[in-house]
């Protein structure tokens, strides 16, 4: 008879069993993990009547038995086709949560540039990595981020010491195969942007099979004064995948932190950025693109923290939602007591393709300062009638008038990533996107 | 080129509302057509309908192109047997530059009428060219559709996307209005290059003024849904000495016979 999952609470607990396995490698990630699995033990698993939950069901996910990724024994396939032209010299490829050295390049890298797998810098006791490891997540009470700490194991580790401009943009490539069983991963990176460093990252999560699996990766990035951090995450996990995601981002003095999150994969998916400014005169970007159809749900909430004064923030969140897609939406923008002379800008928008699709957005200011400025706004529509008819009217077809309007609808995010192929990625999914769309249409 | 034959349109949302009431009129080769009337009167109406809009329902009566009902194509398929609409308010759609959308716009019509796609070099060539027809500067193209234009400048993007897609009619609905003098002669001047003997072009004008400087053959006045009156173009100078008053008597149908 098959094994009966009676409780959500247990069920992260349960799997807790699977993490013997990574013990005895490096006694700091040993007793990193062991810290991990006693805030597991101690954290409650969210729950529906929960505010940040309310709108998400995780029944797919707490109702199936999974494998360890990294315990899994299945051959590569060729995944060269995921390769970023610019990042040839500059990628870290992880496949079922194992670092693949075989696929991952520096050689474009300055020499300064640090870029390794956690595990084997934990156990060369890598003094940076020991030190910053865990300090932005900034996830109190969060079980999810704890379960990822309890299998901490290979992930990547980025330094860019103070003054380094790195040219090339840095591909992440988290790839899922195919198994025969439902397993689990919990990717894991570690930015440290140094005084007036620069870098791009590309943090890219790709599903190769319609399999079900689930993710829990954490992104921790650390910007000291002027640094600059370009970071795009691409999530295009498995159509049957849960992927469950935490950037934390810590902001000094002087620096930027712009990153553009696309959403296309998983069945279930949210991300939860959180940036936090620690000194004056600072700038963040958390932008958005969500393309979501067939039953599918994404659902972000991100959080903005402005702790002292002198900060631009700029979020736009786009979700274009089709067939019985449901896209969730909390932005919560903190202005704390001492922060004055804010300026920022939030706005969720969403374009709802079908009848059957779902929109929640809730824009959230929590404001304590009195010299701000904070626009915000939620807005959900359709594709105009009239926009069609003017398009038509020029002899561009159904399928091409769609196209180009829900393009133009994305392409103010898209048009800011700087990394060239990483755009005509993107521009390719809202092609694909759209011809899946109007398959569905044909057939309903 | 085009017959419209005892033409009945409804909103489609509303079949009570009957905008058309019997609408016939014929365009040939090579003609240049206004069409004036007061607000209200259709005209605008008659445009949308040609061009395939959905918000309407043709009740009664037919439109042909070159001999064949087109009721039932839709708006790009009437494009692309060479149909053309100026819209009286273009839409802006912002994201996409006018090269990219005329060069979609170009090549789907190309390949349906069985003509050679242009490549983006050749097509490059092709449409610095037509910017003539509109005095536009090249920088213009890689501007988002209508996003942030002027009205003018809408206007003169309208008669330049004619210009483009080499449509065999084109409506003009209200292009000239909103034109200062020095727009609406750049606008009049692009309409008469395009326009020649294989060419019809259909204005729907308020207003006397742009045929001043475009000389059209024939003019028809809309009233209540109807053509009521049609002669040549000193129609037109009439109209705009002695209004549309001493016209009412030829609605058959007057707006207060119809509520009682």
């Amino acid at each position: 008879m098959a094994k009966l999952k009676q409780s959500n609470q247990s069920f992260l607990q349960d799997l807790l069993s699977f993490q013997g396995s990574l013990n005895g490698k490096s006694q700091f990630l040993d007793e990193v993990r062991l810290k991990g699995a006693e805030e597991v033990k101690n954290i409650p698993f969210p729950h529906r009547k929960d505010e940040d939950w309310r709108f998400i069901s995780l029944r797919d996910l707490y109702t199936d038995d999974y494998e360890l990724a990294t315990r899994l024994d299945v051959s590569v396939p060729d995944i060269s086709e995921h390769y970023l032209p610019e990042s040839e010299g500059s990628r870290m490829v992880f496949v079922n949560g194992v670092y693949s050295e075989e696929h991952s390049q520096a050689e474009a890298l300055p020499d300064e540039v640090e870029i390794g797998n956690i595990a084997d810098l934990a156990s060369e006791d890598h003094p940076l990595l020991k030190e910053h490891l865990g300090k932005y997540g900034n996830f109190e009470d969060d079980v999810f981020s704890s379960f990822n700490t309890a299998f901490l194991d290979d992930g990547a580790f980025i330094h860019v010491p103070k003054g380094v401009k790195v040219d090339a943009p840095i591909h992440l490539l988290f790839v899922q195969t195919e198994a025969d069983v439902n397993y689990f991963a919990t990717s894991r990176c570690l930015v440290l942007a140094d005084e007036s460093s620069e870098v791009t990252i590309v943090e890219d999560y790709i599903g190769l099979g319609d399999n079900k699996y689930f993710n829990l990766p954490v992104f921790e990035v650390n910007l000291e004064e002027e640094a600059y951090v370009k970071h795009t995450k691409i999530q295009r996990e498995s159509k049957e995948a849960i992927h469950l995601a935490r950037t934390g981002a810590f902001v000094a003095k002087h620096a930027n932190y712009e990153s553009y999150t696309i959403t296309r994969g998983a069945k279930l998916s949210r991300n939860e950025p959180r940036i936090s400014q620690r000194d004056e005169e600072v700038e963040f970007t958390v932008d958005g693109l969500v393309l979501i159809d067939g039953d599918q749900v994404s659902d972000t909430h991100s959080v903005m923290d402005h702790r002292f004064s002198h900060a631009e923030s700029h979020q736009l969140h786009k979700c274009v939602i089709n067939g019985k897609a449901h896209s969730v939406f909390n932005g919560k923008i903190f202005v704390r007591k001492d922060a004055q002379k804010i300026d920022s800008f939030q706005e969720n928008r969403n374009l709802l393709l079908s009848r059957k699709g779902l929109v929640n957005t809730k824009p959230q200011l929590e404001i304590f300062a009195d010299d701000v400025v904070c626009t915000h706004g939620a807005t959900i529509g359709q594709l105009e009638e009239e926009e069609m008819f003017y398009l038509k009217s020029r002899g561009l077809n159904d399928q091409q008038a769609r196209e180009l309007l829900i393009y133009a609808f994305a392409l103010e995010t898209i048009e800011n990533i700087s990394v060239e192929s990483v755009q005509k990625l993107l521009v390719d999914e809202v092609h694909k996107f759209t011809e899946r769309q109007l398959d569905s249409q044909l057939t309903a | 080129m085009l017959e419209v034959k005892d033409l009945h349109v409804c909103v489609e949302e509303d079949p009570s509302e009957k905008i058309l009431k019997g609408v016939n009129l014929t365009i040939g080769k090579g003609e240049i057509h206004a069409i004036m009337g007061p607000n209200g009167s259709g005209k605008s109406t008659l445009s949308k309908v040609v061009a395939g809009h959905e918000a309407y329902e043709v009740t009664q009566g037919d439109i042909l192109f070159e001999g064949e009902s087109i009721l039932d194509l839709d708006p790009d398929e009437r494009a692309h047997k060479g149909l053309f609409l100026a819209f009286q308010y273009p839409v802006e759609v912002p994201g996409v530059t006018n090269k990219t959308l005329l060069r979609q716009a170009y090549n789907t019509i190309a390949k349906e009428q069985g003509r050679e796609e242009l490549d983006p070099i050749e097509f490059e060539d092709y449409i610095n060219e037509r910017l003539n027809v509109v005095d536009m500067k090249p920088e213009f193209l890689d501007r988002s559709v209508n996003a942030g234009f002027s009205g003018g400048e809408k206007k003169r993007n309208e008669i330049f996307q004619m210009a483009v897609l080499n449509p065999k009619l084109s409506f003009l609905d209200e292009t000239d209005s909103g034109l200062d003098i020095d727009a609406l002669k750049i606008v009049a001047n692009g309409i008469n290059q395009i326009a020649d003997e294989e060419k019809s072009v259909v204005m729907v004008t308020h207003y006397q003024r742009i045929l001043d400087y475009i000389q059209p053959d024939h003019v028809h006045v809309m009233l209540d849904g109807k053509v009521v009156k049609s002669g040549d173009k000193d129609l037109a100078l009439k109209l705009e000495e002695q209004g549309y008053d001493w016209l009412t008597d030829l609605a058959s149908v007057s707006v207060n016979g119809e509520q009682n």
